[in-house]
């Protein structure tokens, strides 16, 4: 009796679509149409519409990664160097012989 | 030279006027096929206005091999499925909700799609069909509207699909079958829930 029912069904719903008519889309799709054929011809749309690609997106947030860790990298090896050129200026430093302020200047015993 | 080769030709010189007349002649053929496709009026919409952008831009590589509308019809189908495909692409980073309830029942899913060209006496049985062919597989889904919905030959899918008409046959077949199971559940799970 329960088979019975819903073969019913399924048999109805196959042949629901026996006589289907065209459906239309709404007036004035060519105007529509133009209007959007202009929106795209427009130059920030299609470059916003490059740069939302996800491939394009992706590729600038590597970019960027690439070039924020080259810069670190870069400036850790440089100020290495600069230690390492410098060995008088260190010495100087941790031996207070370089007065940098007005107050010890004024105070330089004669 | 008939009056379709001769609107072509003229479409192929960006004639305003041409393309007007091509918009409005074909408009209802990729509008009802994009909307069996999508099932939803805007995707079909947006698609029909991609697909005619889409004619204006790249009818000088239509040599006439193939009827005007077969070319029409492929690039309708082949942009629904690209839209079906955005539109999944844009799903999996969205919440999916479950098939299943909490306490693993199937959650009967009601139809939501009315097909304005269907009758009333057809409306609801139509709604539960349009669900079940949104499950099919790309192929089968596309050979079972172009039959159904627009009421093509087998040898017209065949053309459009660019596959011979034994393979429509067999397409559609398993459409069939696959439907039947689909409605079968469907309609056993509605009947436990009453």
């Amino acid at each position: 009796m329960k088979d019975e029912f819903i073969n019913k069904k399924i048999d109805a719903a196959m042949h629901s679509l026996d006589g289907i008519e065209k459906a239309s889309p709404r007036p004035f799709l060519f105007t529509r149409l133009e209007a959007r054929m202009q929106t795209e011809k427009n130059v920030w749309y299609k470059l916003s519409s490059f740069v939302a690609k996800p491939i394009v997106a992706f590729a600038c947030i590597c970019l960027v990664l690439i070039i924020n860790a080259s810069v670190i990298l870069l400036s850790d090896t440089k100020s290495n160097a600069l230690t390492q050129t410098s060995p008088e200026l260190a010495t100087a430093d941790e031996y207070s012989q370089i007065s940098s302020t007005i107050y010890e200047f004024e105070n330089v015993k004669p | 030279m008939t009056e379709e080769t001769e609107l072509i030709e003229l479409l192929k010189k960006k004639d305003r006027a041409a393309f007007k007349d091509i918009v409005e002649t074909w408009q209802n053929m990729v509008y009802n096929t994009a909307l069996g496709i999508l099932q939803n009026a805007e995707d079909a919409e947006d698609v029909t206005q991609e697909t005619f952008v889409q004619v204006f831009e790249s009818v000088s590589s239509f040599k006439g091999e193939s009827k005007f509308s077969t070319w029409l019809y492929r690039i309708t189908v082949s942009k629904a499925r690209d839209h079906i495909r955005k539109k999944k692409r844009k799903k999996r980073f969205a919440f999916i909700q479950s098939l299943y309830g909490r306490n693993d029942e199937p959650v009967i899913d009601p139809p939501d799609f009315f097909h304005p060209g269907v009758g009333m006496e057809n409306k609801e049985n139509a709604a539960v069909l349009f669900k079940a062919v949104e499950q099919l597989p790309g192929n089968q889904k596309t050979a079972f509207v172009l039959n159904k919905v627009e009421g093509l030959s087998y040898i017209e899918i065949g053309n459009i699909m660019q596959i011979t008409d034994s393979a429509v046959d067999a397409l559609l077949q398993r459409a069939k079958a696959n439907l039947k199971k689909i409605l079968k559940e469907y309609y056993s799970a509605f009947n436990k829930n009453e």
